[in-house]
């Protein structure tokens, strides 16, 4: 039929819409559902770490996404609570920048990426960050993600730069490969722990 | 959530089959309480004035408060999900074609924006190119990309926003099925959002679909909330992303000369004028119109006006009807020039009729004849 619903349970998702906020929409305490948004760069990989994370593992829950741009996957934490990301990627050229608000608005988690081959996509990262801190929505989880790490023998940013502005901006910062999948889990986990719960159920 | 997909495929059968299922349990004698219920909302709208934010919280509202009583009510007792929001699909489409006039592209705002739109694309149409967004020539396919175009443009078959909402998701699928396959058969790694969202805005150009602003604000103000989420809620904002960057589009949007961006937006202005002009003479006159359009290649020369240098005597009455029709000519090339100089953006390529000194009063005189004239009023103006 062309109306389904897949949500779990009648009475928490509808009513109202009560208990889905606007940041990407929470079914209840066990069970997350949250709106991440991936920003940086063309060509620094963000679509490549999805594709990683959302293809290394078998979610049957998740319904077959119609593109490469919008993908969701769910992940089970060990406290036995489960997250459902749903990954909204952004188009990374220069031109399309001022649009990117109109994207991570009510996002609970922004993955900013850049590539360790090439400092100009490190100082569009920290662009992103400040944008963020500036008219995001003040609780969002931020994640600074150095990809390509497979590519030693061209790096130009070194580990403790991207570690040092991290820090200073309280973020979380891993290097990741989406070609080897190093990290690529540990990513979507430790976001995944740095959620807030909501306090009541 | 993730209804995008899974009506995909079986679109329009699946949701008249919904709707009729609807209009089924509400002609059942129990469910009179709701059908009291949703005529005095509609009723209840007749009577206050349009006001698109206060109008969408009590559509909204009420949508939450059927939901809940259907979700009781006897008639729905044992029903699936499924069922049951098909119900609510239902519902949606029943008020929302009910309150259609009175809740879509109401304000002359709006009416404007929608105008200003489209008459951009318009100019853009003429000379973009998918490189001027930097699409890559392995994900050109220009030919397929007219699908797309054509699911944007069924927008206004619609009056559902569930439906309006379902083309945007139908050219949405058709875009990421052709970069999936582009992106198999040249072995490259699906680029994800960098690759869609200009083929997107490429192809929004291309369609140009009808009232873009007001069927974006629509579907977002009237579209049940806990279904513009999600997947949906993605490719809605990539549309409304889109829009915004054609709506702030300019010399430095596009990898393309900013000077020939200027020329080339002047020059598409310039010719959507004399087209209009031409496209309202030959409506009025069908003859001279396509003798205007025989004679423009000879704009500058003057064989066409074979009378400049006659004298009245020399003139006969057979004459008439040839002066009648060159007359006309003038008048409509005058007018249509007039206008396209008039026009403060295209003084840049006015062009310039050779006007030998002393002719200009006769000019003037026509001028005068045109403010006059009962049908040149229309075409000057």
């Amino acid at each position: 039929m062309g109306c389904s619903s897949s949500l779990p349970d009648r009475s928490t998702g509808r009513l109202g819409g009560l208990n889905v906020s606007e940041s990407g929409g929470v079914v209840d305490a066990k069970n997350l559902r949250v709106k991440l948004v991936l920003l940086g760069d063309s060509g620094v990989g963000k679509s490549c770490i999805v594709l990683r994370f959302v293809r290394g593992q078998f979610d049957p829950t998740s319904k077959v996404t119609i593109g490469a741009s919008f993908l969701s996957q769910t992940i089970a934490l060990q406290d036995s609570t489960t997250v459902k990301f749903e990954i909204w990627d952004t188009a990374g050229q220069e031109r399309y920048a001022a649009l990117a608000p109109l994207y991570y608005r009510g996002a609970a988690i922004a993955v900013i990426v850049y590539d360790i081959t090439s400092p100009e996509t490190f100082t569009k990262a920290q662009y992103w960050v400040k944008e963020l801190q500036k008219h995001g929505s003040p609780d969002i989880v931020m994640a600074l993600v150095a990809n390509k790490a497979d590519l030693h023998e061209k790096r130009e940013v070194p580990t403790q730069d991207g570690i040092d502005y991290a820090e200073k901006n309280g973020m979380f910062f891993i290097e990741t490969s989406a070609k080897t999948a190093d990290n690529i889990n540990q990513l979507f986990e430790e976001i995944g722990k740095r959620l807030p719960r909501p306090s009541s159920t | 959530m993730d209804t995008a997909a899974s009506h995909s495929s079986s679109s329009s059968s699946s949701s008249s089959i919904m709707f009729y299922d609807f209009l089924d349990k509400m002609r059942n004698p129990a469910s009179l309480n709701l059908v009291k219920s949703i005529k005095s909302f509609i009723v209840s709208f007749q009577f206050s004035s349009a006001n698109p934010e206060n109008d969408s919280e009590r559509v909204q509202e009420f949508f939450s408060t059927m939901e809940a009583a259907i979700m009781e009510h006897p008639l729905w007792a044992g029903a699936t999900d499924d069922e049951f929001d098909c119900s609510m699909e239902g519902l949606e489409k029943y008020i929302m074609t009910k309150l259609f006039s009175r809740t879509f592209a109401i304000s002359p705002e709006d009416v404007r924006i929608d105008q200003e739109i489209s008459e951009k694309i318009h100019l853009l149409q003429s000379f973009l190119r998918p490189e001027h967004l930097d699409i890559p020539p392995f994900l050109q396919n220009e030919a397929s990309w007219l699908l797309a175009e054509k699911e944007l443009q069924k927008i206004n078959a619609f009056r559902a926003p569930r439906e309006k909402l379902h083309c945007i998701m139908s050219c949405c699928r058709i875009i990421n099925n052709l970069l999936l396959n582009a992106s198999i058969s040249e072995n490259h790694v699906p680029g994800g959002a960098d690759d869609f969202l200009p083929v997107l805005i490429y192809v929004t150009i291309k369609a140009n679909p009808p009232q873009l602003h007001s069927n974006l604000k629509y579907i977002q103000l009237y579209r049940r909330q806990e279904k513009l989420v999600s997947e949906s809620s993605y490719y809605f904002t990539n549309l409304v992303s889109a829009k915004s960057f054609i709506v702030q589009l300019n010399a430095k949007s596009l990898s393309m000369d900013e000077i020939e961006f200027e020329e080339s937006m002047q020059a598409a202005k310039l010719d959507s004028e004399v087209s209009q002009v031409e496209a309202l003479q030959a409506q009025m006159d069908p003859i001279s119109s396509t003798r205007m359009h025989g004679m423009k290649k000879n704009i500058d020369g003057r064989s066409n006006y074979p009378y400049m240098e006659a004298e009245p005597g020399e003139l006969t009455v057979e004459d008439v009807e040839r002066l009648l029709s060159l007359y006309k000519d003038v008048v409509t090339k005058f007018s249509s020039l007039c206008r396209a100089v008039r026009h403060p953006s295209a003084t840049r390529t006015k062009p310039s009729l050779p006007v030998p000194k002393g002719r200009d009063d006769i000019l003037l005189q026509l001028e005068g004849t045109i403010t006059n004239h009962p049908r040149g009023e229309g075409r000057g103006t």
